[in-house]
């Protein structure tokens, strides 16, 4: 098969740098491992000040297609916050795509900061076409860095390196060093992932999970692909961190996986106030599971209901008509967002989630039609009689009088 | 109906109109007279010009036709030199030695912009010394372009880097130190879009305290402001889009006013094409975000007639053939738009260009051969008569560009003008060609193919909001990388004819060192910690001024004297909230 190329616009040759010592250490995989081998998640961005996204987007379609879950952050992202999500995705490795100069100074800050949460078992690589020059890409892997790829590298080789590189299973490598874990984050992180995994021996951690009370209350959000759930989501984070200053939120966020292959979570891409240390998220993919969730995310839920959050919220992907993502899970609100093109009126009377959810939120509701959507939807919710209510907001506006009023029904 | 689909009506009916008026020139006798007098006329009024070889010209070529339809089609179709609907130029002699007034001045402008500002000014110096006209292009470095200040968190590594450092209104007056601002043959361009407003602020401020409150009448540039291909294309847009369009209408209503000769936006194709669009894309987006802008700044209450001569355009200029008239059919199209969709008169018809040579066409790999890809493009933008060029230097694939390399791209203006006879003598020398029609017709139909469809999605900013020019842009990228993986798109170096033995580029790569980088923070934060009694008092009555709808362009030129860019960009970020990223 011919292999694609991204060619960096400044491409340079086509040369294989040298794995860093950490990288390249064979770590032993056991049978087992081997047999039930997860995804390997990664996270990507583009590191501050800089926005050329357009080789970041070529990579993650390359990764997911074979195999990768790619935790998407976006362009124009601090050290600070490539590293926090880095922590609490608790991804293999990060991938930085950096073509706005200061590359040495950047990368090594993304390895310092990740030493310093002790987190250093999570690895850097990227690529950054002819503006790293091998001089810097010397450097930088002598800082810590895993790998720098230089322009008209092959995507099959950056994928080549990735499934050696963080293939194999991690266990033996942060267990080995006899490190404790003492960021409160970093552990519930691991403790996700031995959740997600269903990892039997990580799964003490489960066991160790610390315990506060009844847990936060949990709001479940779910809607058709594209209402505006991750956009309503992050203005309710706006508004829970400015009105209280301790708080802490926590963010269960599902993209769908493609079938036989990886996941591209996105949803943090386009989230701008959530990036922030009282703000815990962690993104799943559904791995094969129809309906809006993950296998895991029960377990996962009851983790995070231990973990000191005073409000949780958990964002499904797209659904259809007929799903009814919440049936099982510990959630205690449900919220379906919508946007005013559902269709014609008589495809309201086939979306199950009308008549689960405690609140439906009309989005969008400054498109044509949203009023005629707003009385039919009013209809439909009466024929219930549950007293369900229904919230008219536009997300992506600055200080949406409805997304206050939805705030103010979250948090009572 | 949408200003595009009214502007699709009307290249429409244009083009109708002069296939009337080829028509009724052939078989309306009377009516071929009067224009084959005209053509005559036209004809006998040219001054002629007698070159060093001794040969004599006239200063226009024009169609050896006498032909009634045919002269119909060029004098309605696309104009004298000048003339509307200004295919040929904007002006009547561009760039001919002994030019009318309308144009003396050379096209070279070129980019500059590296560590500080006082490095910056030296290299602007070095620049222009052998210029009389003085135009002045500044690039900025990444936390500027994000409206961040030096010592925001996690930056450091980036002061400086592509492009100038620049905090408050103080390195502001040390970027143009020495400069005549105010001097009829100066002027300066920057490049910069989110925080547009509090640039040209600082800038305003800092040749107030220089120069006197009266200098800001006088002061000549242009500032790029072009917020929609940066949502589209750039990703250099830090407030979300209804609050950036407000600060830029509240700037271009100032700077009509008060600044008469300054240009306040940019709009710009440049960026949309380096981030993969094509030709045809590249111009149908630009064109539409500058409807886009009219359409806005009309509703605002402001007159066409006074904005609208102080728009200007920025435009890509690669390797495809599109390129060959891909300016031509802008040029047409704007007018036809301007004139007859916002009854602009003419000198708000002017497509006023600034090219660019492609900085993505540049390789790493034997990295000289972008000399030739340069000056080829560079044909192309001058075939198309823009009205000001950049050339990009050979060395930009891996570095702001040295010295030598910028020396070279700057020559390589001056060899195609000045020492060329190519464009020095005669207007129009290759204009016409039965190619560069072809590819005008086939261009301007792509351009109103993507007109219709941006206005079936409701028009540029909805289309935007579903994400079209993204995805399209995105996808052209694709395959664009597809084509140069499978050879179908040959680069000399790097698909074909590749030399395995030279292939490191042995050139010299220009850094900001660590000890300039503190320097600016330094001076931030003594600017902050002298200006402290005043700052918050200043960013308050900014914020009234936003909340209460007011002209935040003029409130910022007194919130510069005391605050810096991220203390304002950070007091704005609370007032309107921040840019959520397309992906």
């Amino acid at each position: 098969m011919k292999s694609k190329s991204v060619r960096f616009p400044d491409a340079a040759p086509r040369v294989a740098g040298t794995l860093s010592k950490r990288a390249a250490t064979p770590t032993r995989v056991s049978r087992r491992t081997q047999l039930l081998k997860p995804p390997i998640r990664l996270l990507t961005a583009v590191p501050i000040c800089d926005g050329h996204d357009s080789a970041i987007n070529t990579i993650n379609l390359e990764f997911i297609h074979c195999g990768v879950e790619v935790v998407y952050l976006g362009y124009h992202r601090s050290a600070r916050d490539i590293v926090r999500a880095a922590t609490q995705e608790d991804v293999r490795a990060i991938g930085l795509s950096s073509y706005n100069g200061g590359h040495v100074e950047f990368f090594t800050e993304v390895v310092e900061l990740l030493k310093r949460q002790g987190a250093n078992d999570i690895g850097v690589f990227g690529g950054g076409g002819g503006t790293i020059t091998k001089a810097d890409a010397a450097i930088m892997q002598k800082n810590g860095v895993d790998r720098i790829f230089f322009a008209g590298t092959p995507l099959s080789e950056i994928v080549k390196f990735v499934k050696i590189a963080y293939g194999a299973h991690r266990r033996a490598g942060w267990r080995a060093r006899g490190e404790t874990i003492s960021d409160p984050d970093r552990r519930i992180a691991r403790m996700l992932t031995a959740a997600e995994t269903g990892d039997r021996d990580e799964g003490a951690y489960v066991r160790g999970a610390p315990a506060k009370g009844s847990g936060p209350i949990t709001i479940g959000i779910t809607g058709p692909g594209g209402a505006g759930k991750t956009t309503l989501i992050d203005e309710l984070v706006l508004r829970f961190l400015k009105a209280s200053p301790r708080t802490r939120l926590a963010i269960l966020s599902h993209d769908p996986s493609l079938i036989g292959q990886g996941a591209l979570l996105g949803d943090r891409a386009s989230m701008v106030y959530s990036q922030d240390d009282r703000v815990f998220m962690r993104s799943l993919a559904t791995r094969g599971q129809a309906g809006g969730l993950s296998p895991a995310s029960g377990r996962c839920l009851r983790l995070l209901k231990r973990g000191g959050f005073d409000r949780m919220f958990v964002e499904t992907v797209g659904i259809g008509q007929e799903a009814a993502p919440f049936g099982g899970e510990p959630v205690d609100r449900v919220i379906l967002v919508m946007s005013p093109d559902y269709g014609s009126r008589l495809q309201l009377q086939k979306i199950v989630m009308l008549d689960v959810a405690d609140i439906v939120v009309l989005n969008k509701s400054d498109l044509s039609g949203a009023k005629t959507a707003a009385v039919e939807i009013e209809q439909r919710l009466a024929l219930n009689g549950r007293g369900q209510k229904l919230i008219q907001t536009v997300a992506r506006r600055h200080r949406d009088t409805g997304v206050d009023e939805l705030f103010r029904l979250a948090i009572s | 109906m949408s200003v595009l689909a009214q502007v699709t009506k009307a290249v429409e009916g244009f083009n109708r109109f002069v296939e009337q008026q080829v028509s009724q020139a052939r078989s309306d006798s009377q009516f071929g007279e009067q224009l084959m007098a005209r053509w005559q006329a036209a004809r006998g009024g040219l001054g002629t010009v007698t070159i060093p070889t001794a040969l004599k010209l006239p200063r226009l070529a024009l169609p050896l036709t006498d032909e009634p339809g045919e002269v119909a089609r060029y004098l309605y179709g696309e104009g004298l030199p000048g003339e509307f609907p200004f295919v040929n130029a904007a002006y009547r002699e561009m760039y001919l030695v002994n030019a009318g007034a309308k144009n003396t001045e050379e096209p070279t402008r070129l980019f500059a912009g590296l560590a500080l500002a006082e490095d910056t000014n030296h290299r602007f110096h070095y620049l222009t010394r052998h210029q009389k006209n003085i135009r002045l292009s500044t690039a900025f470095d990444g936390p500027t372009l994000y409206g961040l200040d030096s010592d925001a968190d996690g930056v450091f590594g980036k002061i400086g880097e592509g492009g100038v450092a620049l905090d408050t209104m103080e390195d502001m007056e040390r970027l143009y130190a020495g400069f005549p601002l105010s001097g009829e043959h100066f002027s300066v361009s920057m490049t910069i879009n989110g925080p547009a407003p509090i640039i040209l602020a600082m800038y305003v401020a800092a040749a107030k305290r220089r120069f006197g409150p009266e200098v800001v009448s006088t002061l000549r540039g242009t500032i790029q402001a072009d917020i929609l291909k940066e949502v589209q294309a750039q990703n250099e847009i830090i407030f979300p889009i209804e609050a950036s369009l407000r600060f830029l209408a509240d700037m271009v209503e100032h700077t009509t006013t008060h600044l008469p000769r300054w240009y306040p936006i940019s709009i710009s194709g440049y960026h949309i094409a380096e981030a993969g669009a094509t030709p045809v894309q590249q111009a149908a987006y630009t064109l539409s975000n500058g409807f886009t802008y009219v359409e806005l700044f009309r509703d605002r209450g402001l007159e066409v007639k006074r904005f609208g001569p102080r728009l200007s355009f920025f435009l890509d200029c690669g390797l495809d053939i599109e390129y060959v008239a891909l300016a031509r059919v802008c040029r047409k199209l704007w007018a036809i738009g301007m004139r007859d969709v916002f009854g602009a008169d003419p000198p708000a018809q002017l497509f006023k260009l600034h090219t660019q040579t492609s900085g993505r066409s540049l390789i790493a790999q034997e990295s000289k051969n972008n000399l030739t890809r340069t000056a080829i493009e560079l044909v192309l933008a001058c075939l198309n008569a823009t009205n000001s060029c950049h050339s990009n230097s050979a060395d930009e694939p891996f570095t702001t560009p040295s010295e030598e390399y910028v020396r070279l791209a700057a020559n390589s203006q001056a060899i195609l003008l000045e020492e060329s006879g190519l464009f020095k003598f005669m207007m129009n020398t290759l204009a016409g060609s039965p190619g560069m029609k072809i590819v005008e017709r086939a261009v301007e139909e792509g351009i109103l193919v993507e007109f219709r469809e941006i206005d079936r999605l409701g028009g540029v900013l909805p289309a935007i909001d579903q994400r079209y020019q993204r995805s399209q842009i995105q996808a052209a990228a694709h395959r664009y990388e597809q084509q140069i993986n499978d050879g179908t798109r040959p680069i000399i170096g790097l698909n074909r004819y590749r030399d395995e033995t030279n292939a490191a580029p042995a050139v010299k790569v220009v850094r900001t060192p660590r000890r300039k980088k503190q320097l600016q923070v330094d001076r931030l934060e003594k600017f902050k910690h002298r200006n402290r009694a005043r700052t918050e008092r200043a960013l308050d009555r900014l914020a009234t001024v936003v909340e209460s709808g007011g002209n935040v362009f003029k409130e910022l030129i007194h919130t510069v004297e005391c605050c810096s860019l991220g203390q304002i960009t950070g007091r704005l970020h609370e007032c309107v909230g921040r840019h959520r990223p397309m992906v």
